[in-house]
């Protein structure tokens, strides 16, 4: 494409990416007074929620020393990614209470 | 019974179908309710960018002079990206630079505060911060829904609660949900200037450009990358397959894919000194025609992405248009329904066969196999390749003497070669 | 009796962000401010008490009659308000003037509630100050509230010692942020909000001279945080310095 004057090459601003928690960190998040998504009781080693550690845009899916899946809901996007790749036999999933969550600015 | 019981229709979200229903039966002087989970409309909501008028500007005649609409497109732009260079096509039609424009870059919390706004001045009531947790039913008919606690009684609900449709689903609208008809967009606002904007991507005034990236964005994966300009700030992002993220060869979060892709040079140098603003995703239904479940029941229509109105042809990724002209059309059916106090499913249907005389079904049904030519892992890792190999050995000038072209370029297009782009194309025509 | 509760919208402060290392104010939302949402359920649960009206008073922009909404949703009855982009700004002596001012049209005034301090400047001084120019007795750091037919009791909760005052009425009261948990109103009552009465006024409508502001605002930044810079020989040292600090072991 052609180039205006503009164009610059890359500078620190953008080579040196924000981490995933400072990014999040620019987003509006309202407390919920209860977790939205939990993993369904005793499911933590299922193989399906292994899926979520790959899909969550937002990083919360993590496996521990156990080889167990563990989820921090802070920062949650309500994308619903997760549930569609997990299932709902392993995820317990709503929306956030009415006013909590996350609240896009720009969206 | 409480004063909620007055009211015609209660809407369930406060998206783009959610508010175009709104505005559209209030303005006909429905009583009209909109239940919306976050703080104001659109806190939920995210676009890749854009909206395409065309097909939607008749239904709202009033609303586009004052819409806080970003930039025109009058720049489409399609990257092809192998591992090392890429290969860019721009096209800058004269179309795309006259007016009515056909597209326009949004941001959606602005846009559909905007749109609460004008579905307000029409009548209609909005309650946010407010969760629909429960669906009413008598005798198989839907008959309102439970909010905090209360019961909220109503002739009709529109399930316009977005593409995880749980209210559809509650109604027993929609068969559960499968990973393959769905994909994940990960998106992030940078914030420049707008001189700083308009010089890098050489646009006058509100011109903008779209630009769509295939091939090493998502690691071969059925996918792609976004960006949209709009005043002053980029809409960047990236589209996955959620089934297709967890699938060899390699298996990258999808976080990661996001980083890396803002890392390729050809992105870095676009958003170069630029601030990102917010981090943003969101689930796209890309089922099409095959994914679709009931749109109408009993006391009961639905609408937008929550009716899975939302496609991936390639180029262009569509949804909006969908939204808007769905929730459109559901009012109408509502307003048709009043007069005849008959909110049956008998009556309802009304709704599909309206859907089906628009634009909406007519597209999905026109793409009803887009998705499946889409999902070409060629597409995404040896078109890119080629291409960028093609254009390498057409400029590389090497130190001794340069090899004749044709030649050179003939080898990528062996019998065998051809004979796979043929099976390519092929799968590709029905788009 | 009559219980006025005192409120003031305040943008959501959450959603100011930092643009060029700015605060930047556009598009944010108003809200009402979280002490302020303490202050209004005292009110409620006194009235469920010992009945009256709970009764909004609030100075501040167009918009105030917006967010004052959420505050009548959550069960106030009626609201005072003055209405005033002019008034958008005003400092603490000067909102207790027109506060004060707005609190003697009502009848009947048993218990005044503010918040100890606004969600977004806290100085903490309209609801002392307001008690002043009424003559009324004040009580602030307020952690419970009972009101015992002409007089009522409040509980001052002090870091290290709770004390238990009593005063007659109409008295002024301050309340701390953890005396209650606020409700939360329901979508009908918030549709009921819309139709409570509301009498609104005009800066001009209240016989008050304001006197321009006699605190001025040098600047408002947070404070310097100068990054340390100290050289550790081994892991103990780290943590003994760390622990100096008082980021560890505490």
């Amino acid at each position: 494409m052609g180039h205006g004057p503009g164009y610059v090459e890359a500078d620190e601003d953008m080579s040196n990416p924000l981490g995933l928690k400072a990014k999040l960190g620019l987003d509006v998040f309202k407390h919920d007074k209860e977790p939205h998504i939990t993993i369904k009781a005793g499911m933590a080693g299922d193989q399906r929620l292994k899926k979520a550690i790959i899909v969550c845009p937002a990083g919360l899916y993590s496996e521990n020393a156990q080889g167990e899946v563990e989820l921090t809901i802070d920062g949650c996007l309500e994308c619903g990614t997760c549930l569609l790749a997990c299932g709902s036999e392993v995820l317990g999933w709503q929306y956030p209470n009415g006013g909590a969550g996350v609240q896009f600015r720009f969206g | 019974m409480s004063q909620a019981s007055t009211f015609d229709v209660i809407v369930v979200g406060a998206g783009l179908a959610g508010l175009a229903a709104a505005y559209t039966m209030a303005r006909e002087g429905l009583e009209v309710l909109v239940l919306e989970r976050g703080e104001y409309p659109g806190s939920k909501n995210v676009t890749g960018g854009r909206l395409y008028l065309n097909p939607i500007r008749d239904m709202f005649p009033d609303l586009w002079a004052k819409a806080p609409l970003e930039r025109h497109i009058a720049h489409e732009e399609v990257c092809l990206l192998d591992t090392e260079g890429a290969v860019t096509v721009r096209y800058d039609g004269a179309e795309l630079g006259t007016q009515p424009y056909q597209s326009y870059s949004i941001l959606r919390a602005k846009f559909d505060k905007w749109l609460g706004k004008q579905a307000e001045r029409q009548g209609a009531m909005i309650v946010t911060k407010s969760r629909v947790d429960e669906v009413l039913f008598e005798n198989g008919a839907v008959v309102g829904m439970r909010a905090g606690g209360e019961e909220l009684r109503t002739n009709v609900v529109i399930a316009a609660d977005g593409v995880l449709s749980f209210i559809a689903e509650k109604a027993g609208l929609r068969e559960p949900f499968k990973a393959h008809d769905f994909a994940v967009g990960l998106k992030e606002i940078i914030e420049l200037p707008r001189e700083t904007l308009e010089a890098r991507f050489n646009l006058q005034g509100d011109e903008g450009v779209a630009r769509l990236y295939m091939g090493d964005v998502t690691k071969g994966k059925f996918g792609g990358g976004f960006l949209y300009t709009n005043k002053e700030s980029i809409s960047l992002g990236i589209v996955a397959g959620i089934e297709a993220l967890n699938e060899a060869p390699s298996t990258i979060a999808a976080s990661q894919m996001l980083e890396e892709f803002k890392l390729r040079p050809e992105v870095a140098r676009l958003i170069a000194g630029g601030e990102t603003a917010e981090y943003s995703a969101h689930v796209i239904p890309e089922g099409g025609l095959h994914a679709f479940g009931k749109f109408f029941g009993s006391g009961i229509l639905v609408a937008g992405d929550a009716a899975g109105f939302s496609m991936n042809i390639g180029v262009t990724v569509r949804g909006m248009e969908y939204a808007l002209a769905s929730g459109y059309l559901a009012a109408q059916a509502v307003i048709r329904a009043k007069q005849k106090e008959d909110y049956s499913a008998a009556a309802l249907s009304e709704y599909e066969r309206l859907l089906k005389e628009s634009f909406v079904m007519k597209d999905f049904e026109n793409f009803k196999d887009s998705l499946h030519a889409l999902e070409n892992p060629r597409l995404f890792t040896y078109y890119p390749r080629l291409a960028g190999d093609v254009m390498r050995d057409l400029y590389e000038i090497p130190a001794g003497p340069k090899a004749r072209i044709f030649p050179t370029i003939r080898k990528y297009f062996s019998v065998g070669e051809l004979w796979g782009m043929g099976r390519d194309m092929w799968r590709l025509m029905k788009i | 009796m009559n219980i006025v509760v005192a409120m003031k919208q305040i943008p959501d402060l959450q959603q100011i962000r930092m643009r060029n290392r700015q605060p930047s104010l556009d598009g944010v939302p108003y809200a009402l401010g979280l002490i302020d949402k303490n202050a209004l359920e005292a009110g409620l649960q006194l009235k469920e008490q010992s009945g009256g009206k709970v009764i909004l008073v609030s100075v501040g922009n167009e918009e105030v009659e917006e967010t004052m909404k959420e505050a009548l949703a959550a069960g106030a009855d009626e609201a005072y308000l003055v209405l005033d982009d002019d008034l958008a700004d005003l400092e603490s002596s000067q909102t207790a003037v027109a506060l004060a001012e707005l609190i003697k049209k009502i009848d009947d005034v048993g218990v005044v509630i503010f918040g100890e301090g606004s969600g977004d400047n806290y100085s903490g001084q309209v609801g002392p100050r307001v008690a002043e120019i009424l003559g009324l007795p004040q009580v602030g750091c307020a952690s419970h509230i009972e009101v015992n037919g002409a007089t009522a009791r409040v509980t001052r909760s002090l870091e290290n010692a709770d004390e238990i005052l009593e005063a007659e009425l109409p008295m002024v009261v301050t309340v701390l942020g953890d005396i209650n948990e606020p409700r939360i109103p329901s979508v009908t009552q918030i549709l009921k909000a819309g139709k409570k009465p509301k009498q609104i006024f005009a800066g001009s409508d209240l016989e008050i001279g304001l006197a321009g502001r006699a605190v001025s605002t040098i600047s408002n930044l947070a404070p310097e945080n100068a990054r340390k810079r100290v050289a550790v020989g081994s892991v103990d040292e780290l943590i003994s310095v760390l622990r100096a600090e008082g980021f560890v072991g505490r």
